[in-house]
């Protein structure tokens, strides 16, 4: 153990393995509110209140948007090193 | 000419086709999953990751910085090692490509010139530190951080959409491969272009056109991205079946799952010079997609398969390294078992390829 101790940089690949954590479930969690945004505003105009279509319309425009911005930072970072 | 401008250029010519024939066996693990989804027909979705593989090579130089400088002494390494390293790589790429095992053409590369330098030089070749530090324990974590992200990711997914009716849901999932997808060509390309970079840098340092720890020439980058990307269009369908369909059958929430989890393991480890393999990594993506709805989903026979592939990568490679840098000084002189070994290699590509050209392609 003392060996791998020695010769990993264990604090560089824990911010990796973090990072991927983050990054991967973090644009799944926003992608699917994207999807069930779309899913629900386009399904359900006739059960859904106006102020329902809005909340959704809303969500659908914040999970599309947030996955974006994430990915656009991933890959400035990436360009940054 | 010289006789070392005659082995580097030798070796550059060898590290291209190694390049490229990453970008066929690899990339394939890139695709499958949106081919298997159909978020993407096969042609479209080649031609997609060629390109984003190609902008991919441009994004960072860590990993070549590390096959470079990290892995083997800089100092008392030939082009002639060098060389037969990257035959032990595409012999064992070209080996497991053909029995359509999706092994890894990065572990191939840096076994193969790890094996050719310890049968040159000895074990002072080798740089066990970075060997073990920052490519065999890497080597171990990320397939299962893409394990963990991959079924993380499905189970976030489910969650949120789970009661939603299927055909937005998997619309939207589909659209989300052409994303995910996307990013895991680009991610392939950030990763596996640069090793061949640091191989030819490796070379150029050898041959004295390169100083020691300086970032590749341009018209290394280039020649490196241009290879793959065009391997990355020739495809490699007999990997994506095994990718795409023989693991696990998957959903497009799986898929856009499993190819986030991959994008998001290789970025962050590019960026921290990490050399992996994408292919242990997205196949530990689509195995955690898998697993997270349901185990019995995975074809564990066909994943087994697959790690004793890996298992065998690194040692084989190796192998076919030192024997290869055996052969080259059974004629006692540094050309001519190079020349006559990419004589034949070069013969028997252009075989291979002849074949393949007459097989019907999927579109």
């Amino acid at each position: 153990m003392s060996l791998l101790a020695q010769v990993v940089d264990w604090s560089a690949l824990g911010q990796t393995v973090v990072a991927a954590l983050l990054s991967g479930v973090g644009v799944a969690f926003t992608f699917s509110l994207g999807i069930l945004g779309v899913a629900r505003f386009t399904d359900g105009s006739r059960e859904l209140g106006m102020l329902g279509m809005v909340a959704f319309g809303f969500l659908a425009l914040f999970g599309m948007i947030a996955t974006v911005a994430a990915i656009v930072f991933g890959v400035i970072v990436m360009t940054s090193s | 000419m010289t006789e070392a401008d005659v082995i580097l250029y030798i070796v550059v010519g060898t590290a291209l086709a190694f390049d490229f024939t990453n970008g066929f066996h690899d990339t394939a693990n890139v695709v499958a999953t949106s081919i298997s989804t159909r978020a993407m027909s096969p042609r479209i979705a080649v031609t997609y990751a060629a390109i984003l593989n190609f902008a991919g090579a441009f994004i960072s130089l860590e990993v070549a910085a590390t096959v470079a400088g990290d892995v083997v002494v800089g100092d008392v390494i030939t082009p002639t090692i060098v060389f037969a390293g990257l035959v032990g790589a595409i012999a064992w790429n070209l080996t497991t490509w053909y029995f359509g095992l999706p092994s890894s053409s990065s572990h191939a590369l840096i076994g193969g010139v790890v094996g050719s330098a310890f049968a040159a030089v000895g074990s002072e070749a080798i740089l066990s530190d970075g060997v073990i530090g920052k490519v065999l324990v890497p080597a171990i974590i990320a397939p299962i951080v893409a394990f963990i992200v991959g079924g993380l990711a499905i189970v976030v997914c489910y969650r949120v959409v789970g009661r939603q009716r299927p055909g937005p849901v998997t619309r939207g999932f589909r659209l989300g491969q052409v994303v995910s997808g996307g990013m895991l060509a680009l991610a392939h390309g950030t990763n596996d272009a640069q090793k061949t970079m640091g191989v030819i840098a490796l070379a150029l340092i050898a041959n004295g056109s390169l100083d020691n720890g300086a970032d590749p020439p341009t018209w290394v980058i280039v020649s490196a991205a241009t290879a793959i990307a065009l391997g990355t269009y020739m495809g490699g369908w007999r990997i994506i079946r095994t990718m795409g369909t023989r693991i696990i059958k998957m959903d497009a929430a799986q898929g856009f799952s499993a190819q986030g989890a991959g994008s998001a393991v290789i970025l962050a480890s590019s960026h921290f010079g990490y050399p992996l393999s994408t292919t242990q990594v997205i196949a530990g993506g689509v195995m955690g997609a898998g697993a997270a709805k349901r185990v019995s989903a995975v074809r564990w026979g066909v994943a087994g398969n697959m790690v004793t592939a890996w298992i065998l990568t690194f040692p084989m490679a190796a192998g076919i390294g030192a024997l290869t840098y055996g052969v080259t000084q059974i004629f006692g002189n540094e050309v001519v078992g190079p020349v006559l070994i990419f004589s034949g290699g070069l013969f028997l590509s252009i075989l291979a390829f002849v074949r393949r050209a007459r097989a019907p392609m999927p579109v």
